[in-house]
């Protein structure tokens, strides 16, 4: 035991992180990480880079490769609880995590883009030992499908490994939730579906069975994506479902959004201005009409019936043309748009604009990095949290357990477990399954639960016990 | 330049030092000397400016490199002006120029002094005096780091690595852990845990208990103010020998301690720095051993007087058991070398370091090398690191811009119409925060016959070189506090992920 980590070990609210490279994403998690009162350490090839980073935050930098040995003893390995690699090359980021876990024997999170690699992700996790391969592509596609599948949502995310969804909306006039007591929406809908929490009038409460809506509240449910599709048909949020969708722009994101498109019975036209590009495409996708020419050609996309398209993604690599792209749209069409912007400085001028649903891959990312490292902050002296979600201001925590070993809340039904106010067993994973528990439920030994609380600091699945 | 948060800060500062003069006011209580009352009212003065200027605490600190800069300069100046109220109130120095000289001696650990007879002086201003040492020698920006934080939780805190590099000395400033504010910490413990092993070791010794934490504490700084009118000299050879031994620790690099404190004992000789230190110490110990060998005393006599003396020099410290102006000129010739050179990067001494004359040998190497070879590129590389243009450069013109300094002040105060050794050891003495010079300025020797005009250069000398020049001498570069830039509001682009 060295004198670092007796300095540090009283509190350890404070990770000791290292980041290798200091691209977009990799500067956006040194600053948040930094200003969340981590110890960060990055590493980086370009002196200049490494000198203008560790003036702008509190951090230290280390110039180097990475990869190597020397270099990562340099940064301090021996101490670091998590290694997060976001360099440009998928292989390099791999190397580093590899040689990190033999090292330090750390967590570790890889930037791994190539969809080679994406289709082997879990095999890859496991063999190399990695805690997460993050894709920034695939996330962004991911989100932006959510956004096409359930447009009148506030916010979704997904957890337990995406399985289950977390959607908050606003319950409108006349819907059939309005003035409804919860207990009665069970029997009344026949899918699954739970409301974590509402929001009426700026106060956030966790309701309980006798809990009444009413029409104007902002509720959260959590459900699986088909369930959660279902609910906004009967609700009335989804009028109309999109059928065919437009995307400007044929990188690996929209490789990513056709597929994932076409898999929800979307007809997806690709439009893509480099020939060779188009025919990868149109070898890796299979029902998606891929077309050759330039997206941003206002002929081009009348004649390809821009006018008539349910949805319209412009994904080009360049910002300022997506958001052009995104202005035409609105004007002739009432299509839902989803705008891609990788640039987050001006990001006032950019939602001044009223683009609609706007995502940035690079902080999408990040906020997947840095709900990773809280729920590994607050399972640093429990080894059963999962991960840690903070939601609507840090005003709610959703936190998932794993349940490895007896337990004083497994195998008893859930109403009959004394919970704490303000804390509700938002759903079960288990075997692969999402169950979305009612009274006659249970908790069982393997089980990865999903607890949404208004209180703080939960370590253990027994805290939610009264 | 953004103002109020330079002078949140120097609140910050004042208020510290008022907390500060606590311990010298408890000091003179429990010798039951009539000076409290000047610590009292000194308290008063610094606790109501320092309260005044952090309640007039903007809503945003904000910190560029021209803030640290200037935040620094003015800290230190400030702080010896208030420091100086109890020598001044108490009637210890009568004379304000003086008493400023005194404590401008102190904060910046140089150790020249303008008394004559420092045993009349009270014992609460004696502490008060070696206290000054020990907070300047680490700094009190770093000490006003590792106390507060400046910046709220989940705030940038970049700003602070410019108030932190503008305070510590060496040509490249970084840090031991990623956080400013722990690495602060770190070096406050490391400083505090090795005076006090000085101090307990001086005990053990038989050194009374108030002389041995004056010491101590005047040792860690690398000051030098003697608390006896013969420095050192009465001390018995155990205390002199221990001494040495930490004058010269408190010159080694404290990331060599910190690597120490890892547990990684094997890196410390990859050192360049270090190697070289201790190479030169032991270098000028042996030319200077045989060349002023006194046959009339025994060797280890003769070698603890020369060992102390260099430690002493090299280390800036400036503590003497004997009046070495009265050695050979050889002997006399190694200890000026020694007291530009000073001690490693990153320690408490003053003078141009060890790194930086590293660094300028290869460079001049490479330039030799490169008349023969025209079109040679070579890097220049200190323990297995390129060493950066921007450093390369920064280091010779720090050279440059020393020896302009040194130069100028020397033609200043030339105009007192003494000896030329007396004027270029006194500058460089101040400049380098050793002390004691040679001739008029010797050991046995102080510097209260100079004139006032003489006192405040020297002064000026002393806080620059303590903070390594450049801040110092950016206060009077007129274009630092012209451009204002504060930022109107909470801007949005700091609030870039509230929201995806």
């Amino acid at each position: 035991m060295s004198f670092l980590d007796r300095f540090t070990k009283n509190n350890r609210k404070e990770l000791n992180i290292i980041i290798v490279g200091c691209g977009k994403v990799g500067t956006t998690l040194i600053r948040r990480l930094s200003e969340e009162g981590h110890n960060v350490t990055f590493i980086d090839m370009n002196r200049i880079v490494v000198d203008k980073i560790s003036d702008m935050y509190d951090v230290m930098g280390v110039v180097g490769n990475g990869s190597s040995y020397k270099v990562q003893m340099e940064a301090g390995i021996e101490h670091a609880d998590l290694f997060i690699a976001v360099t440009e090359s998928d292989e390099l980021n791999l190397l580093c995590c590899t040689v990190a876990k033999k090292v330090g024997d750390c967590a570790s999170i890889a930037r791994v883009r190539n969809p080679v690699y994406s289709d082997e992700q879990p095999y890859l996790r496991e063999k190399l030992g990695l805690s997460m391969i993050i894709n920034p592509e695939l996330e962004a596609a991911r989100e932006i499908s959510r956004i096409l599948r359930l447009p009148a949502a506030l916010s979704t995310s997904s957890f337990a490994k995406g399985q289950a969804e977390m959607i908050r909306f606003q319950i409108p006039e006349g819907s059939p939730l309005d003035k409804k007591v919860l207990f009665q929406l069970q029997k009344e809908f026949d899918f699954k579906f739970l409301i974590c929490t509402v929001e009426r009038g700026g106060d956030m409460v966790i309701p309980n069975g006798d809990y009444r809506l009413q029409s104007g509240d902002i509720i959260t449910i959590v459900a699986t994506a088909r369930n959660a599709y279902f609910l906004f048909r009967k609700v009335g949020l989804v009028k109309k479902r999109v059928s065919n969708a437009i995307i400007i722009g044929g990188g690996r994101t929209c490789y990513y959004l056709s597929k994932q498109l076409s898999d929800m019975g979307i007809s997806v036209k690709v439009i893509e201005n480099n020939p060779e590009r188009c025919e990868e495409l149109s070898e890796l996708l299979d029902n998606t009409l891929v077309i050759h020419g330039d997206g941003t050609d206002e002929n081009l996309l009348i004649r390809e019936g821009l006018e008539n398209a349910d949805a319209f993604v412009p994904l080009t690599g360049i910002d300022e043309e997506n958001i052009l792209l995104t202005l035409y749209a609105k004007r002739v069409t009432n299509a839902k748009v989803v705008t891609k912007v990788n640039r987050i400085n001006f990001k006032s001028v950019i939602n001044s604009l009223e683009l609609g649903s706007v995502i940035h891959p690079r902080l999408l990312i990040s906020e997947m990095i840095l709900t990773y490292v809280r729920g590994m902050r607050n399972s640093m002296n429990s080894d059963n949290i999962e991960a840690l979600y903070h939601w609507f201001e840090d005003r709610v925590e959703a936190i998932e357990f794993r349940i490895k070993g007896d337990s004083a809340v497994i195998d008893i039904p859930l109403c009959k477990l004394k919970l704490k106010k303000g804390v509700l067993v938002g759903c079960i994973s288990r075997d692969g399954k999402i169950i979305i528990p009612k009274g006659q439920d249970y908790i069982t030994k393997g089980d990865s639960v999903m607890i949404v609380t208004t209180h703080t600091g939960f370590q253990n699945i027994t805290d939610i016990l009264a | 330049m953004n103002y109020r948060s330079i002078f949140f800060i120097l609140g910050c500062i004042l208020t510290i030092e008022g907390v500060f003069l606590i311990l010298p006011m408890i000091t003179a209580l429990i010798y039951g000397e009539e000076q409290v009352f000047a610590f009292l009212i000194s308290i008063f003065i610094c606790l109501a400016v320092g309260c005044v200027l952090i309640l007039l605490k903007p809503e945003k600190l904000v910190f560029n490199v021209k803030e640290g800069f200037a935040t620094v300069a003015l800290g230190w100046i400030l702080l010896s002006l208030f420091g100086c109220f109890p020598f001044f109130l108490s009637g210890d120095i009568p004379d304000f120029t003086n008493a400023f000289f005194e404590t401008v001696s102190g904060f910046s650990t140089t150790g020249a002094s303008i008394l004559s007879d420092v045993e009349a002086v009270s014992r609460g201003c004696l502490f008060w005096r070696s206290f000054t040492h020990w907070i300047g020698g680490m700094g009190v920006l770093v000490f006003l780091l590792a106390v507060i934080p400046l910046v709220a939780k989940g705030q940038s805190q970049g700003g602070h690595m410019h108030l932190m590099r503008a305070e510590s000395p060496g040509p490249v400033v970084g840090k031991l852990v990623p956080k400013v504010r722990s690495t602060a910490v770190i070096l406050y413990i490391i400083y505090l845990v090795l005076t006090l092993l000085e101090f307990i070791l001086l005990i053990i010794c038989r050194m009374p208990v108030y002389e041995a934490l004056l010491t101590a504490m005047g040792n860690a700084g690398t000051g030098g103010l003697g608390i006896k009118n013969d420095s050192m000299a009465s001390y018995s050879p155990a205390i002199q020998w221990i001494t040495t031994l930490f004058m010269f620790t408190f010159g080694i690099n404290f990331s060599v301690f910190f690597l120490i404190l890892m547990g990684k004992f094997r890196d410390i000789f990859k050192i360049g720095e270090v190697r070289c230190y201790f190479i030169m110490f032991f270098a000028a110990v042996t030319i200077i051993t045989i060349n002023s060998y006194d046959k009339l005393l025994s060797f280890e006599e003769n070698l603890r007087q020369v060992c102390f003396q260099v430690a002493s020099m090299i280390s800036t410290t400036g503590f003497s058991t004997v009046d070495f102006d009265k050695w050979p000129s050889a002997s006399k010739g190694i200890l000026i070398l020694l007291m530009f050179s000073g001690a490693c990067a990153g320690s408490t001494s003053g003078g141009i370091k060890v790194s930086r004359f590293i660094i300028m040998f290869k460079s001049a190497k490479n330039q030799l090398i490169s008349f023969l070879h025209p079109g040679t590129v070579r890097k220049i590389k200190v323990d297995n690191k390129t060493v950066d243009d921007n450093v390369l450069r920064s280091v010779n013109v720090f050279f440059i811009v020393y020896a302009i300094t040194l130069a100028a002040s020397v033609f200043v105060i030339s105009f007192d119409n003494y000896d030329f050794e007396t004027n270029f050891t006194a500058v460089l003495a101040s400049l380098s925060n050793i002390g004691p010079g040679l001739s008029k300025v010797g050991p046995s020797q102080n510097y209260a016959f100079l004139s006032p005009l003489s006192k405040y250069v020297l002064m000026f000398d002393m806080i620059a070189g303590r903070l390594e020049l450049y801040p110092i001498l950016l206060l009077f570069y007129y274009k630092m506090w012209r451009e204002r830039i504060i930022p109107k509001k909470a801007d949005s682009s700091n609030n870039l992920s509230a929201s995806i």
